[in-house]
């Protein structure tokens, strides 16, 4: 198992509220609402399983003191949270399969049950435009989900999909550019300096 | 190769630009030690961001200072990384010399005689490229002859077309380390696809008045070379998509040196450049991006 301190980011001498902080920013960075119906959700899952498995090493190794963070039930949530194609209701034994081939990252065998339906309801849209989502092909893919949407309005996972297409969900970045408040802070003392040999302080 | 794919200098701290700025030249000067002083003139911007992401995950190379033929006196800072650097040369003259024989099998005889002439110059470096990357040689070879099938037949598939592109972008991840290699692969086939579409809005109305293939001719409603405002949004949300993919892909890296320029360039640089393109400034200001002068009165990527 990697360092527990290097997945999270902190030193060893990190004090608890650090270390939450490191925590809650990775949690947030893979969460699994950021890589829904990605083709590398499984990726980001073991980075989350990780980062978890690492957190409650340190709690367990500084004596409970993050206990109550350690025990709380984010923790199952986020290990479950990534989708997985498990089950529709209504849908017919051929589209378990391909939601099956789908968690599977199968998407030719996939495909070839969607091409021989012979009926083109909602679900066979939206599977359809996983599929082209999952090998970036997004202007196809968004059309199916709009038809998808079109025949069946209300439907939460058809319009969720169909929001990852129009651009909506932005990666959570976690350096966003902390460097430039160094510079920030350097060209304040430069401009402070300058003042005071203006105002004959370097005399 | 198109210089699409550059950061937000005004965004960036100066130990980042710093960075960025060693990168470029360190390319600049592996072409030239490998391939030539010929070889120099094919360094861009796109090719430093396919350096920084394949090194993204060591810690900063050593640097130091070297001869620049575009400065007279003074040297510059270069990356000393032989190994890293060595890949993305022979990348960058691969792709650069079958850029210029599509364009040879895409134009008239005539108007094709330019690049005829930079590719016999260019001929034993991709020679030499071809055999320290044989595959990547194939694979873009490959398909390109498969995006010059598409074109004519006047595929209306923006997909289509620009998967054939972003394939070979995504080729570059080839030999990096296999846990590496699928978010790398993620990150340049939708940088590829960026770029595939991106350029094919800032060549509309000169390949419509040429008669010229243009994806977006053939899928959208365009008119004397424009787009409606219907459709150029309904674009940028496809763009943003494919900005958004790449991004996630990248946090799945291993943090590094380079993970702040990686950001700037996918999250902020990326999406500026869209803009630019999308108003018809790009082009007109190409001298001025990268030098944070255009930037800075460039909206804000995130209110679009």
């Amino acid at each position: 198992m990697k360092d527990p301190y290097e997945v999270l980011g902190v030193s060893r001498t990190a004090s608890e509220n650090e270390i939450k902080t490191a925590y809650r920013e990775l949690v947030k960075k893979y969460h699994p609402d950021n890589y829904a119906n990605n083709p590398l959700a499984d990726l980001a899952s073991e980075k989350m399983k990780e980062i978890n498995e690492a957190y409650d090493a340190i709690s367990k190794t500084r004596g409970g003191a993050s206990g109550g963070y350690q025990s709380t039930a984010s923790h199952g949530s986020y290990r479950s949270g990534y989708q997985t194609y498990n089950s529709h209701s209504g849908s017919g034994g051929s589209y378990a399969q391909v939601r099956s081939y789908l968690n599977a990252n199968q998407l030719d065998a996939a495909e070839s049950i969607l091409n021989t339906a012979a009926n083109r309801d909602a679900e066979w849209y939206f599977l359809k435009g996983t599929i082209a989502y999952r090998r970036g092909w997004l202007d196809e893919a968004r059309q199916h989900y709009q038809t998808a949407c079109a025949m069946v309005p209300g439907n939460y996972e058809y319009q969720n999909a169909l929001r990852s297409v129009q651009g909506g969900y932005t990666p959570y970045r976690q350096s966003a550019y902390q460097n430039s408040g160094m510079d920030d802070a350097c060209n304040i003392c430069n401009a402070l300096l300058c003042l005071n040999c203006l105002c004959g302080g370097c005399r | 190769m198109f210089g699409y794919v550059r950061p937000r200098r005004d965004l960036l701290g100066q130990a980042e630009q710093e960075d960025y700025q060693a990168a470029y030249c360190g390319l600049c000067r592996a072409l030239g030690k490998h391939y030539g002083f010929a070889a120099r003139f094919l360094v861009n911007y796109d090719m430093t961001f396919l350096y920084l992401l394949r090194a993204s995950a060591g810690a900063s190379a050593q640097t130091a200072p070297c001869w620049c033929p575009a400065r007279v006196c003074g040297k510059k800072n270069c990356v000393l990384d032989p190994q890293g650097l060595s890949s993305v040369a022979a990348y960058t003259v691969i792709l650069c010399v079958e850029k210029l024989r599509d364009n040879i099998r895409d134009e008239s005889f005539f108007r094709a005689l330019p690049h005829r002439l930079i590719a016999w110059i260019y001929r034993r470096a991709y020679r030499k490229a071809a055999r320290v990357q044989p595959g990547f040689a194939a694979l873009t070879a490959s398909q390109l002859q498969a995006l010059h099938e598409l074109e004519a037949a006047q595929s209306p598939s923006i997909d289509a077309t620009a998967d054939a592109f972003a394939r070979i972008v995504a080729g570059c991840a080839g030999d990096s380390a296999p846990a590496l290699r699928r978010p790398m692969e993620q990150v340049l086939y939708q940088t590829g696809r960026f770029l595939y579409l991106t350029d094919a809005l800032d060549d509309l109305r000169e390949d419509c008045a040429r008669g010229a293939y243009n994806p977006l001719r053939f899928r959208f409603s365009v008119r004397e070379g424009e787009m409606t405002p219907d459709d150029l949004a309904y674009l940028s949300q496809l763009t943003d998509s494919s900005v958004n993919l790449a991004g996630a892909a990248l946090s799945l890296l291993p943090a590094g040196a380079h993970t702040t320029v990686l950001e700037n360039i996918v999250f902020m640089g990326l999406p500026s450049v869209f803009s630019a393109v999308k108003a018809g400034r790009f082009q007109a200001g190409k001298r001025m991006w990268g030098r944070g002068q255009q930037q800075k009165n460039d909206e804000n990527p995130k209110a679009r």
